[in-house]
């Protein structure tokens, strides 16, 4: 009797724990066809590669690759070019919904470090093909553009585009070499005020401040660094770089650096040298980051730069 | 009557005694006064810029009226010093004196050695003013607003407090066991909610309560004059109110039999001392151990005579706040301990230090 | 020096005592005795203000108690407790200093007028030797003459105790009513004590008072209210009352009742 009791009980749980698998799932109706997945050492079909990008960054070299219509799926931040808004949104920063990818069924993940633990794993454990860009340099980032070229058979475009990047980032150094024999002016970028967030070496922004011209103030610190009112105060930049595009108008780095008070006796604030900045050209390693270089040079060295 | 006795032959022994007593306690005061000063100018000269202790002097003497120096220096160097970590380390003293002070009068009115300011519901109430302050959408999104989330917990702490006393209030009379039973109860409530919304928050704002909620001293002259009326006043009228404190440590039947006021003086101190705890809580967040921790140690030095406990208190709060806000300072760089961790690491082996001495003999 | 009139009062609705008339005067010691829950305690915190009134009044030293402040109350009057809660930490001398609180105002401190009342207070009480200690360190019996040095400290015209001899050892029990005795006839202070013990009610007390569910049951000498027939009616228990060999005052012996004892 007890054995039989236990028998249906197994059977029952059985049933339960694989019913799920039996379930259909009805979300594909304007999907095309899947392509079958690949396996990794065979040779896509390059028009119709299936891209995935899992960072912002990576979106944006996507696109200048001229590759836009390859791409079937973003992450909630990728918002430029505005046409990345209207892909298939697949995750959010660190987070990817493998279930979304998967129905996407690309043929190509472009990844970043953040990726590397858990993500890229499992997306190579299902047989994706996944190229990693985690540049910290901005010849890496250049380095990065050439490798997604090569994965996509664009490395005509991409050598194209790395030489008129790599043009603009010699103008600029070309016209600020004369100016480094006065003094440079220092500078603070400001990621956020409160706490207060900057910028040390080895990171994008710190690079281009230098090869625009200026000494990042913080220089000391490594990477993206808190740091204090006081500290601030002590070191007394003449530029004040402060991000746009975090917080709201009254609650941003750039109101902040306007009207703190104790601020005011910084020589920033005194020449009236604050500066907002787009976030995104000067931290995010894309193609725009050439962009952001020009408008610190401008801001840096106006005289020079503002014809 | 008494006076038609013959003159006694010891008269002269319990007076010299106690003046023996009070007089050492006033030196205690004064020393105090003089340490605490000494405290500030330490405070003051410490920071992530390298500033000399000589200048912070300099530049802190050159704003005492009456003397006459005159600070000739880096303006910077001054904005530093007076904008900077001055008022931080002001609101630290305002605060750790009136957290002391209100432990001090708690631990009296409820005759209890357990007793601190957060005893009936201040730190939930004003935990939950703050919760709502970060977390509903449209009020917490300017975190850097001056006014709402200390508000919000000021009103929350000051509600609770005064919720608490309606439901223990009977009559004309306030008693006391009813008050604790429910200001725990309560706030084990407010508590809850308060849980539940963090945990309806994004990781971020999380973040950020849970830094409010173990303390934190900003250096915002702004704040230090918002709580230094309170504080001040506060305190005085607390100060004023020692003697009637002192009788009422017997029971409250004798303290009315010799002439006390005993639910006007309950209800005055306990409305002064809740108010000074909400202001700092509001600000501040929740620091705690110098209620209970202050006076207990002040007790054990100098006695249970409120008269000096009371002022001693505020002096000894002041110093161990600015102390404890120093070595936040300092240890950590960019700072990530709150400085509630810090007043519990001095704390709670202090207590248990108590507790030891406690078996030698009552310290309460 | 204490009248009370018609007094009527208790906690809540129901009322403990019931149309209370008394006085005494001066340098005359009023025994309140009766059994337990006659009203004996509340008498005391009506007198005193811990209690209203419901119905009459009470005077003391002519005034009305309804109409003047605590303080005032507490310089004319003082009141012994049963069994008095004094913080551990404090001195003696600090609690019976104490005493002083209803002469002195808010701001001033304690003067040297104050600190010799309270060392006379002491002395009277044989206390002195306890002066430097620490309540947690000194016996009930101590505690209970401290709390009457600290009543004597006020200057009191009138002093009401509420059972000053309930937990002490024999001697001490003498040794406190003897020296409350000599308060009243020295220092002229009117005294009403409430009394567990017929005997020394009837050895100390001018006159007596007998409380018996809330009513006065007799009142007059010891010789009036203790006798056989009022113990019987109001404790209910049988008694033989004797006269004292030395002073003739009533002296109440007790019969032990019929138990179950092995007759033999």
């Amino acid at each position: 009797m007890k054995r039989f009791w236990l028998k249906t009980l197994v059977a029952v749980v059985l049933i339960l724990a694989l019913a799920p698998l039996g379930a259909c799932d009805d979300n594909d109706a304007d999907t095309t066809t899947p392509k079958n997945n690949l396996a990794t050492d065979e040779a896509p079909d390059k028009s119709s590669l299936r891209i995935v990008s899992l960072a912002p960054s990576n979106t944006e070299v996507i696109f200048a690759l001229g590759l836009g219509d390859n791409l079937v799926g973003v992450t909630e931040y990728c918002d430029y070019p505005p046409e990345a808004e209207e892909k298939a949104k697949i995750g959010g920063f660190s987070t990817v919904d493998m279930e979304k990818v998967i129905e996407v069924a690309p043929d190509l993940v472009v990844a970043t470090s953040m990726h590397e633990e858990s993500v890229t794993p499992e997306l190579e454990r299902r047989g994706l093909k996944v190229i990693t860009l985690a540049p910290e340099t901005l010849t890496e980032v250049l380095d990065g553009i050439i490798e997604v070229g090569a994965a996509t058979g664009k490395e005509g475009v991409a050598s194209e585009l790395v030489a008129q990047m790599q043009e603009k980032i010699n103008a600029v150094i070309e016209k600020v070499e004369p100016l480094l024999e006065g003094d440079k002016p220092g500078v603070m970028y400001v990621t956020w005020h409160d706490p207060i967030w900057t910028v040390g070496n080895s990171t994008l922004t710190h690079e281009l401040i230098e090869i625009a011209g200026g000494e990042n103030v913080f220089a000391d610190g490594d990477g993206n660094m808190e740091t204090d009112l006081e500290t601030v105060v002590w070191r007394n930049p003449q530029v004040i770089l402060a991000s746009i595009g975090h917080g709201s108008a009254e609650d941003s780095p750039v109101t902040w650096a306007n009207t703190e008070g104790r601020l005011s006796g910084l020589d920033a604030l005194k020449d009236g040298r604050v500066y907002g900045i787009d976030a995104n050209l000067v931290t995010r390693p894309g193609p725009r980051l050439v962009e952001g270089l020009q408008i610190v040079a401008e801001y840096l060295y106006p005289s020079v730069f503002v014809e | 009557m008494l006076t038609d006795i013959p003159e006694p032959s010891q008269t002269k022994m319990p007076r010299a005694q106690h003046t023996l007593r009070w007089r050492s306690r006033l030196w205690a005061v004064g020393g105090l006064v003089v340490v605490l000063a000494a405290a500030v100018a330490l405070a003051t000269s410490v920071g992530s810029a390298d500033i000399s202790f000589f200048t912070v002097w300099e530049i802190l003497f050159s704003k005492l009226p009456f003397l006459n120096i005159d600070y000739k220096g880096d303006e910077r160097i001054e904005d530093i010093i007076l904008t900077i970590r001055l008022p931080r380390v002001v609101l630290a003293g305002l605060v750790g004196a009136s957290l002391a002070v209100a432990g001090a009068t708690y631990q009296g009115l409820f005759r209890n050695p357990l007793a601190d300011p957060y005893l009936i519901g201040v730190s939930q109430g004003a935990l939950l003013g703050a919760v709502i302050g970060f977390v509903i959408p449209g009020i917490g999104d300017n975190l850097t607003d001056f006014g709402v989330v200390p508000t919000l917990a000021f009103v929350g702490a000051m509600g609770a407090v005064i919720t608490v006393y309606l439901i223990a209030r009977s009559g004309k009379s306030l008693p006391v066991t009813t008050l604790i039973l429910a200001g725990v109860a309560l706030g084990a409530w407010l508590s809850a909610i308060s849980h539940y919304l963090m945990l309806q928050s994004d990781d971020g704002k999380l973040h950020a309560i849970v830094s409010w909620m173990f303390g934190h001293i900003d250096d915002e002259w702004n704040q230090v004059l918002t709580v230094l009326p309170f504080a001040l006043i506060g305190i005085c009228i607390i100060w004023l109110y020692a003697r009637p404190l002192n009788v009422m440590q017997l029971d409250e039947e004798q303290a009315q039999q010799l002439g006390i006021n005993v639910e006007r003086t309950k209800l005055i101190l306990l409305a002064c001392s809740t108010l000074i705890t909400a202001v700092s809580v509001a600000f501040c967040g929740i620091i705690g151990f110098v209620g209970i921790i202050v006076p207990h140690a002040v007790r054990l030095i100098w006695g249970p005579d409120h008269r000096f406990l009371l002022p001693l208190s505020t002096l000894v709060g002041a110093i161990f706040l600015i102390m404890a806000d120093t070595v936040v300072r300092t240890i950590t760089d960019p700072e990530s301990i709150p400085i509630g961790v810090i007043t519990a690491s001095v704390g709670a082996p202090f207590f248990l230090f108590l507790l030891w001495k406690k078996k030698r003999g009552t310290f309460f | 020096m204490l009248k009370l009139e018609n007094i009527s009062l208790g906690y809540g609705k129901q009322d403990i005592l019931t149309d209370i008339n008394l006085s005494v005067e001066r340098g005359e010691m009023l025994g309140i005795i009766g059994p337990n829950g006659s009203g004996k305690s509340t008498l005391v915190k009506g007198i005193c203000r811990l209690l209203i009134p419901r119905t009459g009044r009470v005077f003391v030293d002519g005034k009305d108690v309804a109409g003047i402040s605590r303080s005032k109350l507490a310089r004319i009057a003082a009141v012994v407790p049963q069994t008095p809660n004094l913080p551990d930490t404090f001195t003696a001398f600090e609690i019976v200093l104490m005493g002083r609180t209803p002469h002195l105002g808010r701001f001033r401190f304690e003067g040297n007028r104050d600190f010799d009342i309270a060392w006379k207070a002491m002395e009277i009480t044989n206390t002195q030797s306890i002066a430097e200690r620490r309540i947690d360190e000194i016996s009930g019996g101590q505690k209970q003459l401290l709390t009457i040095a600290r009543a004597l400290a006020q200057e009191p015209k009138l002093i009401l105790l509420d059972e000053p001899t309930a937990h002490l050892d024999i001697n001490y029990q003498i040794e406190t009513l003897d020296f409350v005795r000599g308060l009243c006839s020295q220092q002229h202070i009117a005294a009403m004590a409430v009394l567990h013990d017929l005997n020394l009610a009837a050895q100390y007390c001018d006159r007596l008072a007998l409380l018996s569910k809330g009513s006065i049951q007799a009142e007059g000498s010891p010789q009036e209210v203790i006798t056989e027939q009022n113990v019987k009616e109001v404790y209910g228990a049988n008694v033989c009352v004797y006269p004292h060999p030395v002073n003739g005052l009533p002296t109440t012996v007790i019969m032990p009742g019929e138990s179950n004892q092995t007759a033999e």
